[in-house]
């Protein structure tokens, strides 16, 4: 282990996953790219150790939401169902698939992250809506409540349409596994869009499922051996230590200047994967 | 409106002790390994000892999601909540058949 090697992995990944946290994003989208651009990894390599960091992540800071009672367990183990299969489903393809299609695959998750974030995201929750007392949320004992800090109430909501928030997550799922990211960027409409879920609750329950979905597929790598501890010890670490500082400082910082700057970033990165798909390395060539 | 709610306040608490704590944990053993790595990096022989701790510890990191399955099953078989037990044990089979599809 080089020293200085070291340091560098452990304070990148602090930073990834402070900052990811503040913004709602898991680390894994901006340490794949660093890690294959800068620390010369191998793509497949990146994204194992990328997974490592995504459940450190999801560990470290999902502690808070559930002693506040945002996050709703029940909802998260039925989603967890689809999010691990589809992570199965990534694990079979990622052997498959050719390396410039990972980098393609990444380069599009990129784009559409930076845009999804230019739009901001609106809170779709417009307080209880009727629903059908047979459907499946209803069945399953979906529906809660949170207690709403801003309102000082307790402020109840239902689950709606399930099934199609069970085919998005099977589609997380398998993005997760194949690219070693949370995957928000097919969480957050699973959430929003279909579920309806008050925004705070959202955040807390995609943090809290993120952790299971990663481990589906990285006790597939650590079985298999794969997991390159040089390597993804320090980032664990970073992104542990990260996660745990970036929820209580940056959630009163991430103003419209920090948001445009993190467009801006992954439009930078989503180029820079893209031409990685074509076989150019911009980086190296610099270097 | 609050009938059909169902709440899970001390599984909630248990949970998150577990995840704050096992993380603290797993980072504190990477963070030993790490150590002890460095200690001996320029000799010639490989730190294995270090190493074997940093692997030591990103495992309990990785077992930490599943063995937080295995709690919410257990809570949801003491409350006698047969369907979500059924969906907790479906989650922990899938884990499971990653593992074993990874050592394949």
């Amino acid at each position: 282990m080089d020293p200085a090697f070291v340091a560098w992995l452990i304070a990148v990944s602090i930073g990834a996953s402070a900052l990811g946290g503040a913004l709602g994003m898991a680390s894994g989208i901006f340490i794949v790219p660093i890690l294959t651009m800068f620390g010369h990894l191998e793509i497949h390599a990146a994204i194992i150790v990328s997974i490592v960091s995504v459940i450190a992540c999801s560990c470290g800071s999902s502690a808070p939401f559930l002693k506040n009672g945002m996050t709703n367990i029940r909802l998260a183990i039925v989603l967890e169902v689809a999010t691990t299969l589809g992570a199965l489903t990534g694990l079979l393809l990622i052997g498959v698939l050719p390396v410039s299609l990972l980098y393609l695959v990444f380069a599009v998750v990129l784009g559409a992250s930076a845009w999804q974030m230019n739009t901001r995201r609106a809170d779709t929750f417009t307080g209880v809506e009727d629903s059908n007392p047979r459907d499946w949320a209803s069945r399953l004992r979906l529906h809660s409540s949170f207690s709403d800090t801003n309102l000082r109430r307790e402020v109840a909501y239902r689950v709606q349409r399930l099934p199609l928030a069970l085919v998005l997550m099977y589609g997380a799922g398998l993005l997760s596994a194949l690219l070693g990211i949370g995957s928000g960027v097919l969480k957050i409409p699973a959430m929003d869009t279909a579920l309806r879920l008050p925004i705070k609750v959202s955040s807390a329950t995609s943090n809290f499922m993120i952790g299971v979905t990663a481990a589906a597929s990285g006790v597939a790598y650590y079985a298999r051996g794969d997991i390159d501890a040089a390597v993804a010890g320090p980032i664990a670490l970073g992104s542990v230590i990260g996660s745990l500082i970036g929820g209580r400082i940056l959630i009163s910082v991430s103003g419209a200047k920090l948001r445009l700057l993190f467009v801006i970033v992954l439009i930078v990165l989503a180029i820079q994967m893209a031409l990685s798909a074509l076989g150019i390395h911009v980086w190296d060539k610099l270097s | 409106m609050t009938r059909d709610v169902r709440r899970h306040g001390g599984l909630e608490q248990l949970l998150a002790s577990v995840l704050y704590l096992g993380s603290l944990l797993a980072c504190s053993i990477i963070a030993l390994g790490i150590i002890l790595s460095l200690f001996n990096w320029r000799k010639e022989l490989p730190s294995a000892t270090g190493m074997k701790v940093v692997t030591a510890g990103i495992s309990l990191l990785i077992f930490l999601p599943a063995l937080r399955v295995v709690l919410m099953l257990g809570a949801f078989v003491r409350g006698r909540d047969l369907l979500f037990s059924g969906i907790s044990m479906l989650v922990l089979v899938i884990i499971v058949l990653g593992a074993t599809l990874g050592a394949a």
